[in-house]
């Protein structure tokens, strides 16, 4: 491999920038003070003593298990919706309405909603998460059974081939990249919603310990739980989604 | 098998197809020639039931095809485009179709093989579609519609998107394995020379609304370059019509 390339996978530039601004982070931090801005050391340390305690598993997999319900809940509705409006027109007329109302509300909407619904419970969080993601990842679904080529489909009606038959071969395998890129935004979505939600009523999970982090003037922890949020984000987007769309994309 | 087309008719928002009647002997290699828009394409799809005629029927071998309804007698259809799943390897493109057969996985296989082989594409049969050139998905899409053994193949300008000399090499091709196979194909072109090349029989097409215009005996008793030029001369002439938008009377 060449030189030009080390670099490239190093990712340089933005190696250098990050250097630039944990300086004048650094030197902002002397200067407003802890509470305010808290040293790039302080957070550092912070991330270093969640790990060591276990802190960090516990407020992460919290937060991680409701947005699994939430989203799956969310991803098993939105192939339901799918199916329907594959099957059926009226379905397909519905179905678009009925995502472009949920697309439309806010995420504030939900939450306010969940709370009066379940009051301080997982499943505030929970719901929020479902009807945030659930527009995102059906839209996605949606479209891409709109999209399977008709001609394809003639092709199995040519060659004798059972609904079902058609539909593992032509339809299931046009769709899944639209199931899969709506389910990479959705996750993100998740995560950001469901910690927001995690706001009001529940003891533990990311958004709690923010808040309490906030609440208790440890401003350092609030940071650290920011990279944690990052960090989950970035390992699932490339662990899990990038896996994903390689195996989806060996035949291009 | 024998295919009689009698007096099919197809309206849409205009007439396109008038009456159209001809017959087919088993074992034929017939091109459907015509200007352009003439119908050509619609009339291959009323005889592969993948379209209603307005008027008239299509009998294979005595029986009415039914659009829509499967026929007890199989059809192959080479659309101009391949129509491969992209996301399936040659192989199992051509295995796909052989399902409704009930042939055991093991046998699809082996006459996938055997189909992809006999179109030259031996050492592809893993290959995913979107790997392999224009020429070679149009082989595989023959080898697709062969390999169900059809009474009647139906083939709607097949080489259309290939270059010049892809499409000679494809045309020497079909009509080997016309000889080898036996099957009655039915050709859709509206390339004079390709048709004088590989047709038994000619159907020439008029101006749209369409009807047969003549058919020809290609059996080498007329000489090959006379045969273009009356053809070109005739498919000029429909062409006009058809633009100056006079109907047959």
């Amino acid at each position: 491999m060449s030189q030009r390339e080390w670099s490239t996978r190093l990712h340089l530039p933005t190696a250098g920038a990050t250097a630039l601004i944990v300086a004048v982070w650094s030197l902002l931090s002397w200067r407003y003070g802890a509470y305010v801005l808290p040293s790039p050391l302080s957070v550092v340390l912070g991330f270093a003593e969640i790990v060591g305690s276990g802190e960090v598993w516990r407020h992460t997999g919290a937060s991680l298990a409701r947005i699994l319900v939430g989203f799956g809940g969310a991803v098993a509705a939105a192939i339901v919706m799918g199916l329907a409006a594959f099957v059926s027109r009226l379905a397909r007329g519905l179905v678009h309405d009925a995502l472009a109302i949920l697309n439309a509300t806010s995420v504030f909407v939900w939450i306010v909603i969940s709370i009066i619904w379940f009051g301080l419970s997982n499943w505030a969080p929970i719901f929020t998460t479902f009807m945030i993601t659930l527009p995102v990842v059906a839209s996605n679904l949606v479209e891409g059974v709109a999209d399977v080529d008709r001609r394809l489909l003639e092709m199995g009606d040519v060659y004798r081939l059972s609904g079902g038959e058609k539909f593992r071969a032509i339809v299931i395998p046009s769709t899944l990249p639209y199931l899969v890129a709506g389910m990479k935004v959705g996750f993100g979505l998740a995560l950001k919603v469901s910690v927001v939600a995690e706001i009001f009523g529940v003891t533990s999970g990311i958004g709690y310990i923010m808040n309490y982090s906030r609440e208790t003037l440890a401003t350092q922890m609030v940071f650290v739980w920011a990279l944690v949020m990052i960090l989950v984000m970035m390992a699932t987007d490339t662990l899990v989604f990038g896996s994903i769309s390689r195996r989806l994309a060996r035949w291009k | 098998m024998k295919l009689d087309v009698t007096g099919v008719g197809k309206d849409y928002l205009i007439p396109v197809l008038d009456t159209v009647t001809f017959r087919v002997e088993a074992g034929e290699f017939v091109c459907v020639l015509g200007p352009n828009g003439c119908g050509k394409t619609t009339l291959l799809r009323i005889i592969g039931g993948l379209e209603p005629a307005t008027r008239g029927a299509v009998l294979l071998d005595g029986t009415p095809v039914v659009a829509g309804d499967a026929h007890d007698r199989k059809v192959g259809v080479v659309f101009q485009e391949d129509r491969l799943l992209p996301w399936m390897t040659l192989e199992a493109n051509v295995a796909l179709v052989l399902r409704p057969l009930g042939l055991a996985s093991a046998a699809r296989r082996a006459a996938a093989r055997r189909y992809l082989a006999l179109v030259g594409l031996v050492g592809f049969e893993a290959y995913y579609p979107g790997r392999v050139s224009g020429g070679m998905r149009q082989r595989a899409a023959i080898a697709r519609a062969l390999a169900i053994e059809p009474d009647v193949l139906l083939m709607d300008e097949p080489f259309g998107a290939l270059d010049a000399q892809n499409r000679r090499i494809m045309q020497a091709e079909v009509r080997r394995i016309w000889k080898e196979t036996g099957r009655t194909i039915l050709f859709v072109t509206h390339a004079i020379e390709e048709a004088v090349a590989l047709g038994t029989t000619l159907v020439m097409m008029s101006a749209r609304p369409s009807r047969v215009r003549e058919l020809i005996r290609n059996d080498g008793r007329v000489e090959r370059g006379r045969l273009v030029d009356d053809l070109n001369t005739m498919i000029m002439e429909e062409v006009l019509r058809q633009q100056g938008g006079a109907t047959l009377g």
